[in-house]
């Protein structure tokens, strides 16, 4: 892997929340021991911190329990515009505060809009964590949101639009999530639509930002070299002495129950994919850990059986995965393909043979096994950052609830086969599901 | 407010490199097996995890036009299988061991790599050997492999920014190898036989030209054991790699390029030195002054202050020969001429007005950031170890470019633009109406 210098940091939509798995949680066995500390704050703001000595880095997020979801449909693409504009100054930080206070001491900082949640995420020198918090804290509620450079902002918003309708696996996720969660919030996209963006005011952005990102909201993560009691103090000094709002956020509704759709759309290039949509558990569901598993059996390794029979075995695909997105309100379980034009159909149809199979026998004891075992590498590979740490801490806490992500890896452990085929055929409908397929524009 | 700017840069450069955190520590131990491999492995104990970097002095770069993609397509079907295992069986061992192993050809390596967890470190040890040493080969494997590159190349050819990038570094590279994309070119790799194939192997895979590299929470003096166990069969050879090509000399130009697209792409290359040379870390200082992060100067003119673009930024690789510098961005059909003449201007201004203290100490306090947080994982590390040592430059590369680009002077800066940063090759992808 010959490395190119990495591209400069964009602010990221994620179109899709934690894109393929729930499964982030510690292992017990050899793994870091140390649970993190967790603290509600008077006002709500909710604190966890997780002293991690060998880093020479402290990482920093700022979670904030809003996302595409909590828009109305005149604000399609608020929260993921605010979280551009956040970057932009505060009567304390002039514009430029990005170079002063983090690139300019070798650390770094990104963003990213999702349907459930928003996340800000800081790395700096371990001593730096103080001024890091006092920086979120300051950013989190006093962003000045100024007039002239909103319209600026419009227009990289704009290109960051033009970017994801130029990849056509993002496109296609996008535009399969409308169909799955069609007259849903998760059916809309995060990014917005141009002329909403063109349309949007301060004023609206400035209400949506006053209404969301309240003490209530907030979830402040740290881990590094730190000290936890001098975290604690220093959230309680910044976060702790923002007023409580008193603001509920709306529940998610539950989406409708999935009407099969088929739709092709054409698009440029001589190359066709393949997605095939279905809902999934949500996130806090007891089927959750099963359908993760279900999914790494059928599609999340070279091993994998979907891998094994379209793109080995049939020939029928050059790549093919599995994936699930557990979110708050629902759950979608996508398996997408890329492949020739003229396969589309014979593929579609070994998806079905395929989950025909796991409907009707139970999967073997050592793709369980490895199923498990992968989620436990994932997350001890997580763990060697600060920042794989704090980003399944910080999830947990806005979306879900952290003691059931520590619990998540022994959730796992206890999935028997019969399970799995009792989840297959609870979610994977052999005719009730959604099919797009992106298919070349004749010349 | 302006001086503690300056300080904080100051300080934390230096905190890169006198910290040994920052640095390479735990220290590495590196080891020559009779037979001339070289065993680099470093114990971490951070996490429970290990990762493996196989790397043989052997890449694209030492490919011809006929031979385009032998490296990858080889190393790609090494996986395939082994004399004793199905490439499903491989797959699968690795997975029992929480793990994977995956093979590449790059641009001045190839790779074998693999991570698992820690306490299996033996295991995988033994696949990457395997992998290495007992490859099948088998011509449906191989045939399977090629129908996968041919469509990965395919993909490329079809995706706005990809499709550009190889365009601009074919045009600044001309024939020389640099040129073409690691995975080959479509002529070639179509004709690639498995007899090449075999000849490719038997030359690449010797253990002169081969580095072993493993980070993690392991023993470290056991691991060089089992290495020496695993690999001491392999038998010393005389020959040498084979002579990289002469170097090119782009003549600059201009190439526009109409697909179905959104946006436009803007890429703006140029050729500076190799990894060895006195002025590379200056020019990577150059490019962190220009594309580094929020705070470079594209993003901010181009970006912040004029909307032009989201993703914008500069690429500059490690490469022993002359590597490339290359502005990109991605913009609206509509505002190409603003965006384009926004960046020529921004490579102007930098040729002919020195670079400020201040901004000079921000790039190298971002590059010296970005070098320390990408050795952070262990697989990285070990990529980092395996890759240095392969090309020549040696495992302890990274810190003495870490020293270098600290004391890269405002002039060295103002002279590396004036000398590299002339005749632009610009390739423009042009959308059109779908």
């Amino acid at each position: 892997m010959s490395r190119l210098a990495r591209p400069a940091p964009t602010l990221l939509v994620l179109l899709l929340a934690g894109a393929c798995s729930v499964v982030s949680a510690p292992a017990p066995e050899r793994s870091d021991t140390r649970t993190p500390a967790r603290k509600v704050l008077n006002n709500g703001v909710r604190v966890v911190v997780q002293e991690f000595g060998e880093s020479e880095v402290v990482s920093l997020h700022l979670w904030v329990r809003v996302g595409g979801r909590d828009e109305k449909p005149s604000e399609l693409g608020l929260a993921h515009y605010l979280e551009h504009m956040l970057f932009k100054g505060t009567p304390l930080r002039a514009p430029g505060f990005v170079d002063r206070e983090i690139e300019g001491l070798g650390g770094r900082i990104n963003a990213g809009t999702s349907l459930d949640y928003t996340y800000y995420h800081v790395v700096l020198p371990g001593s730096r964590a103080v001024a890091g918090i006092e920086m979120f804290a300051d950013i989190a509620v006093n962003s000045t949101l100024a007039e002239s450079l909103l319209d600026l902002e419009k227009r990289v918003v704009l290109e960051e639009m033009r970017l994801g309708e130029d990849n056509p696996r993002r496109y296609l996720f996008r535009q399969l999530y409308q169909m799955l969660f069609d007259g849903h919030p998760y059916g809309r996209p995060v990014i917005g639509t141009e002329e909403l963006v063109r349309g949007l005011t301060r004023e609206t952005l400035v209400s949506f930002y006053r209404r969301h990102y309240v003490p209530e909201s907030f979830v402040l993560v740290v881990v590094g070299p730190v000290k936890t009691a001098e975290v604690l103090a220093a959230a309680e000094r910044t976060f702790g002495r923002l007023p409580r709002s008193g603001f509920q956020r709306l529940p998610a509704t539950t989406p409708q129950d999935l009407p099969p759709k088929k739709l092709s759309v054409e698009r440029p290039g001589t190359q066709a994919y393949l997605g095939m949509g279905w809902h999934g558990p949500k996130l806090d569901h007891a089927d959750t850990p099963v359908v993760d598993l279900l999914v790494a059996v059928l599609g999340q390794s070279r091993s994998g059986r979907l891998t094994q029979a379209l793109r080995e075995r049939a020939r029928l695909v050059t790549s093919v995965s599995a994936g699930y997105s557990a979110l708050e309100a629902a759950g979608a379980v996508v398996v997408s393909a890329q492949l020739d034009p003229g396969k589309l159909e014979r593929a579609e149809a070994e998806v079905l043979n395929e989950i025909r199979r796991v409907r009707e026998r139970e999967v073997t004891e050592g793709e369980l096994r490895r199923a498990v075992t992968a989620a436990e590498a994932r997350h001890a590979f997580s763990s060697e950052t600060a920042e794989g740490r704090a980003w399944a801490f910080g999830r947990a806490e806005a979306v879900w609830r952290l003691e059931d992500e520590l619990a998540y890896i022994n959730r796992l452990r206890s999935v028997r086969p019969e399970q799995i085929r009792v989840a297959a055929r609870r979610y994977l409908d052999l005719e009730r599901y959604t099919r797009l397929a992106l298919v070349p524009k004749p010349r | 407010m302006r001086r503690w700017v300056t300080l904080g840069a100051a300080g934390l450069a230096a905190l890169l490199l006198a910290t040994p955190a920052w640095a390479e520590t735990p220290p590495v131990a590196r080891h020559v097996l009779p037979n001339g491999m070289t065993v680099l492995v470093r114990e971490n104990p951070v996490a429970p995890v290990v990762a493996v970097s196989l790397q043989v002095r052997a890449g694209s770069r030492f490919e011809t036009a006929e031979t385009a993609g032998v490296t990858n397509l080889l190393l790609r079907s090494m996986i395939r299988g082994s004399a004793r295992r199905s490439a499903v069986q491989l797959a699968e061992a690795a997975e029992e061991i929480g793990g994977s192993v995956d093979a590449s050809g790059e641009v001045e390596t190839a790779e074998i790599r693999g991570e698992a967890l820690a306490r299996h470190w033996e295991m995988l040890l033994g696949l990457i050997a395997e992998v290495a040493l007992e490859p099948a080969l088998a011509a449906e494997a191989i045939e399977q492999e090629r129908r996968l590159v041919l469509s990965q190349i395919q993909t490329r050819g079809e995706t706005p920014f990809p499709l550009s990038f190889d365009t601009v570094i074919r045009d600044l590279y001309g024939g020389h190898p640099y040129g073409w994309h690691s995975l080959g070119l479509k002529a070639s790799v179509e004709r690639l036989s498995r007899e090449a194939l075999l000849a490719h192997y038997r030359e690449a895979f010797q253990p002169e030209r081969m580095v072993l590299a493993v980070s993690g929470q392991v023993p470290g003096e056991r691991v060089a054991k089992t290495a020496e166990r695993l690999f001491s069969r392999l038998v010393r050879s005389a020959g040498a790699p084979a002579p990289a090509a002469a170097g090119p000399a782009p003549a600059g130009g201009r190439r526009v390029v109409a697909r179905p697209a959104q946006q436009a792409q803007i890429l703006i290359g140029y050729l500076g030195p190799g990894l060895a040379d006195p002025t590379y870390p200056a020019l990577r200082v150059l490019g962190a002054v220009l594309g580094g992060g929020m705070s470079g100067r594209l993003f901010v003119e181009i970006r912040d202050k004029r909307g032009l673009a989201y993703s914008i930024g500069v690429l500059t690789p490690y490469r022993t020969g002359p590597a490339f510098f290359l502005t990109y961005l991605g913009t609206a059909r509509q505002n190409v001429a603003a965006a384009e003449a926004a960046v020529l201007e921004e490579l102007e201004r930098i040729r002919t007005t020195p670079v400020g203290a201040e901004e000079l100490a921000r790039a190298k306090a971002y590059l010296l950031g970005n070098l320390a947080m990408d050795r952070r994982t262990n697989a990285r590390r070990a990529w980092y170890l395996a890759f240095f040592e392969a090309v020549g430059a040696g495992w302890g590369f990274p810190d003495r470019y870490a020293r270098a680009v600290e004391a890269v002077t405002v002039a060295e800066v103002a002279a590396t633009a004036q000398r590299y940063l002339r005749r632009p090759t610009i390739v423009l992808l042009e959308p059109q109406a779908r």
